[in-house]
């Protein structure tokens, strides 16, 4: 069947390539092939491939340059792929619903109505319709800071002045990627060296980590740290051939830390991430942890649940019709283990009572170590931890974030496509990646968080009058600044041991200090409070505990004070007890025992002593 | 207290007086004097001929300050040899000259106006990376242009910081370092014990190999400014110098450091071989390019120097038993697989800022590898101690507020 479907598909194809082909190729005579099987220009570029000038055979093309931008991907990646089309159009990385709705909520806007891109009507994640606003009308700060400052991120709008960060609009965003400066290096000579252009005229049916990297360079950076990068302090040093080395769009350059664990062992972006990750699944997700469709436990399981998997039966799974672009794909009769949402992986095998991923381009094969009831994984308390509250090596923070709004002048605006009064500027106090704070995720877990922000905002009117000055905006209600959850892909297996996180407070989120009595002093001071840290938002003053920021997204929130006790008064124990596979964790910790336990132990010192049984 | 260079320049370009007593003087010369220079006839100072040698008339014993070191720079200018001036003879007379005690007003005010100096004197040389600004709780920000926002001392951008408990109870720079320290050449006239006596009954305080083997400064010193990669870039006839976008650029140099920390400073043994402090000062690097070019090897490395210091940082308050007994890092002994950043693949040389490989104390030694297995085992008394001290933090008489 799938044989026969092939045959028919390719011969039209090639009656196609016989007919009109002559045309173009008069031109463009050395053009790469898009792949194999996309051989035709006009089925793609449309156009008067018959006709003799350049002109005339141009004048009907889509785009011309990129029949993938959105404004003619109906007529041309659609006509075939109407099921990518549609997930594309609902996608996160298209509507950007997902960043204008967290600018709105932490800058100007509250929560009424969902803004996009643009306009359309589609299906919220729970099936019922759902109509985006288009973010041109959002009228507002926070409609401003999309469009004249985030929106170069957005599949699809064109990016072509961002050094190794520009990006073609539509499909061509990922599947024809730009290289760093975006100008074409294939073989078509009447196109070689111009910009803005893809590098190739080849379609990349498995994006490359740089395609990634495009738009995830800034804000939570996780393709930078993902291969180590980090955008550090921005010093413009060390010096490579008399410029700063490693530049990356914003004049930015960019410092190696320890890359990824994955990435060390030779997986990709891809690897991991299924295709309803990047280019969703046909509903507008309100927020990107809400698109994505796999976790860590998929693969490593959790304390508590090994990985699920599932045998290939139908002929249509969707792991047979996305493995035909890998080395190696599935086949029927494969059992493929499940994403957090039940889906199958097209990728990750179960073998052997193995979990088995293989590289989706190169075909290696990675076992992965599952740690269903492993004793570290088991300790008591531990079970409301995300795996990458202990397993994320670099976490990137950035504290206070000075941002202006001049009305006086001029700023791009890229979605209307226009200068308009009003330009974004801005400065910045100080970033880390380590110690970072931990706080409730929007699962109700415990994972590391991130300023998020904590922007404090100047505005400046037509008349040149500051009517706002470093600001701070309000957030459920109540001026307060913003830490958000992250994962910063940065994973890695040397986790900090036990009283590393356990007995320093910064990871509690009370900022860089010491303790005095039952007091915590902070020493990186916000400007605006003389008492309160910058780099945090717990404090803890003669044994009062208790939070000044919020944490963005449902079900998050700072620990409280009794969970902040409870993470500290653990200390008592794991002075003696200073193994994670100690039985001593494998339950709750009884205090009440403490005093038994140290008079027993006397002056030898506290033993170590299994309570299993006692 | 003391007469200026200004005031002698000014008297001497001037008309020449025919006066011969103070007041006549007063007839053309509206001056006042105050203090114990009131009391003075002009003639007492004007009649002399070199600036400081004014002064020296009623001060002799405090000129010995103008040849002392803060004049000399000694101490900087043989850094500069062994480090930048390696790669460029001039670099002392460059970038370093501009803090430099020449005369007696450079401290004591200009003109008729003599005054005691307070910490805004001190800051005009000791601001920046350099003990002093520390005391008034600032730090220098990093580099990038994308940092220089926030209040200002000594025309730059500092990051807020908590100052010194000294400073926020009213103290001054003078109240530990007297004139007399400053002329013997001493660092101060005061030490912590001169004041305070450790009370025994702080858990800290009353174990024994504490107070024998570390400086007060290593636990109540709550933070350092520490500078990870000083870059010095030598800049001739190169537009690519506008990709540096840092805010200290002149003289042909651009300047930079590859990562800024204001936390609790790295710990190794003072010149006493106490537990001291320690920063880097500095782990320098030279580039240089002319015409857009690279000329010579690019980020030479050369000189991994650090400092057993004082911050003037002083808080009652000091870091949980952990931050040292079980952190190696504080005393430059990461592992290797604890690494989190990467400077070796920057190609700085180093395969981390943590480790002592590659790097020197100039003023006492990194903290040896197996004393630090010794710090790190558990005695009894430590895992006694240490339960007492969670417990005294986390003991509530008072409630908690749940937020």
């Amino acid at each position: 069947m799938t044989l026969a479907v092939a045959a028919v598909l390719g011969g039209a194809w090639y009656a196609d390539r016989s007919r009109k082909r002559a045309g173009c190729r008069s031109c463009h005579a050395q053009l790469e092939d898009v792949s194999p099987n996309h051989s035709g220009c006009v089925s793609c570029h449309a156009g008067t491939a018959a006709a003799t000038s350049k002109e005339v055979a141009h004048e009907q093309m889509l785009g011309p340059r990129n029949p993938a931008q959105p404004q003619y991907w109906q007529d041309s990646c659609g006509r075939c792929h109407p099921f990518q089309l549609r997930r594309m159009q609902a996608n996160l990385m298209f509507t950007n619903s997902g960043f204008i709705r967290n600018i709105r909520l932490t800058w100007e806007g509250g929560e009424q109505g969902v803004y996009a891109t643009a306009g359309a009507d589609t299906f919220a994640a729970d099936g019922t319709p759902l109509h985006l606003l288009p973010v041109a009308s959002l009228d507002n700060l926070a409609g401003e800071l999309y469009r004249k400052y985030c929106s170069l991120c957005h599949v699809g709008i064109e990016s072509r002045q961002s050094w190794r960060a520009s990006h073609a609009a539509g499909c061509a965003a990922c599947h024809f990627p730009f290289n760093a400066d975006a100008t074409y290096q294939g073989r078509d000579l009447t196109v070689r060296g111009k910009w803005p252009y893809s590098a190739s005229h080849r379609m990349e049916a498995l994006p490359g980590d740089d395609v990634c990297l495009h738009c995830h360079n800034r804000s939570g950076r996780i393709a930078l740290s993902y291969r180590g990068w980090n955008d550090g302090n921005n010093g413009a040093v060390p010096v490579r051939q008399a410029f700063p080395a490693n530049m990356i769009s914003g004049g930015r350059n960019i410092s190696h830390i320890q890359a990824d664990i994955h990435q060390r062992r030779g997986m990709e972006c891809i690897d991991c991430h299924t295709s309803r990750d990047v280019m969703g699944d046909g509903y507008a997700y309100g927020n990107m942890y809400q698109q994505t469709e796999i976790s860590c436990e998929d693969c490593h399981g959790s304390g508590a649940e090994a990985p699920r998997h599932k045998v290939l039966r139908r002929e249509h799974a969707a792991p047979l019709r996305e493995g035909r672009s890998y080395r190696r794909g599935a086949v029927n009769g494969d059992v493929m283990v499940l994403t957090a949402k039940g889906r199958p992986y097209s990728n990750v095998y179960y073998r052997d009572g193995r979990v088995v991923l293989v590289g989706k381009r190169d075909g290696r094969e990675h076992i992965s170590k599952v740690i269903t009831g492993s004793a570290v994984h088991r300790i008591a308390g531990h079970g409301r931890l995300e795996c990458y509250a202990c397993h994320s090596a670099a976490v990137p923070q950035c504290f206070g974030c000075h941002t202006s709004y001049d009305k006086t002048r001029l700023g791009i605006d890229f979605i209307r496509n226009e200068m308009t009064p009003g330009r974004f500027a801005e400065r910045e106090d100080y970033r880390r990646v380590y110690p970072f704070p931990l706080a409730l995720d929007q699962r109700g877990k415990i994972a590391p968080v991130t300023p998020g922000c904590q922007t404090f905002v100047t505005v400046v009117d037509e008349t040149g009058t500051t009517v706002r000055r470093e600001d701070v905006s309000r957030f459920r209600a109540k001026k307060q600044l913003r830490f958000a959850p992250i994962y910063s892909h940065n994973s890695s297996t040397a986790v900090p041991g036990c009283s590393e996180c356990h007995a320093n407070p910064q990871f509690l989120g009370f900022g860089q200090g010491g303790m005095r009595g039952r007091s915590i002093e902070v020493t990186l001071l916000c400007e605006q409070g003389d008492d309160l840290p910058l780099d945090g938002y717990m404090v803890m003053r003669a044994g009062r505990i208790k939070s000044f920021a919020a944490v963005v997204r449902e079900h998050s929130r700072p620990l409280n004070a009794a969970e902040v006790r409870r993470v500290l008064a653990v200390n008592q124990c794991l002075v003696c007890h200073d193994d994670a596979k100690d039985p001593v964790y494998q339950r709750p910790l009884d205090y009440a025992r403490l005093d038994a336990c140290l008079r027993r132990a006397g002056d030898d010192g506290c033993q170590r002593r299994a309570v299993s049984g006692d | 207290m003391l007469v200026c260079a200004v005031l002698v320049t000014m008297v001497a370009s001037a008309a020449p007086c025919p006066a011969t007593d103070g007041s006549s003087c007063s007839s053309c010369h509206n001056v006042r004097l105050s203090g114990v220079h009131a009391q003075l006839h002009c003639r007492d100072c004007h009649a002399g001929t070199g600036a400081n040698t004014v002064c020296a008339r009623c001060h002799r014993q405090q000129q010995a300050i103008l040849s002392g070191k803060m004049a000399s720079r000694s101490g900087e200018k043989e850094f500069c040899r062994r480090s930048w001036g390696r790669a460029d003879k001039d670099f002392f007379s460059t970038n370093c000259s501009g803090c430099h005690l020449a005369a007696c007003s450079d401290c004591h005010g200009s003109g008729h106006a003599v005054i005691l100096p307070g910490a805004k004197q001190c800051y005009r040389c000791h601001n920046g990376y350099f003990v002093g600004w520390d005391f008034a709780g600032r730090a220098p920000r990093e580099d990038s242009v994308r940092y220089q926002r926030g209040p200002r001392a000594q025309g730059r951008y500092y990051l807020k910081m908590r100052a010194d408990i000294h400073a926020e109870a009213g103290m001054g720079c003078a109240d530990c370092h007297s004139m007399a320290s400053l002329v013997r050449g001493d660092k101060s006239s005061a030490t912590c014990r001169t004041c305070h006596e450790p009370d025994k009954r702080i858990i800290e305080h009353s174990i024994a190999a504490h107070l024998k083997q570390m400086e007060c400064s290593a636990c109540h010193a709550a933070w350092a400014a520490q500078e990870y990669g000083t870059f010095y870039i030598r800049s001739e006839n190169s537009s690519n110098g506008e990709y540096f976008r840092v805010a200290d650029k002149k003289n042909n140099y651009i300047r930079s450091a590859y990562m800024r920390r204001q936390d609790a400073p790295p710990l190794g043994l003072n010149a006493s071989g106490k537990v001291a402090p320690l920063r880097p000062q500095f782990i320098a690097y030279y580039s240089a390019m002319r015409d857009n070019r690279p000329q010579g090897e690019e980020n030479r490395l050369l000189l991994a120097q650090w400092k057993a210091f004082a911050p003037h940082t002083i808080r009652r308050a000091v870091p949980m038993c952990d931050s040292c007994h079980a952190n190696r890092r504080r005393f430059l002994l990461q592992p290797l697989d604890k690494r989190r950043l990467r400077p070796d693949l920057d190609g700085l040389h180093l395969e981390s800022f943590w480790r002592q490989q590659g790097q020197q104390v100039v003023n006492g030694s990194f903290y040896p590898a197996a004393r630090w297995q010794r710090l790190h085992s558990k005695t009894p008394l430590y895992r006694r101690k240490y339960v007492e001290k969670w417990r005294e933090f986390l003991k509530t008489d008072a409630p908690s507020c749940a937020y």
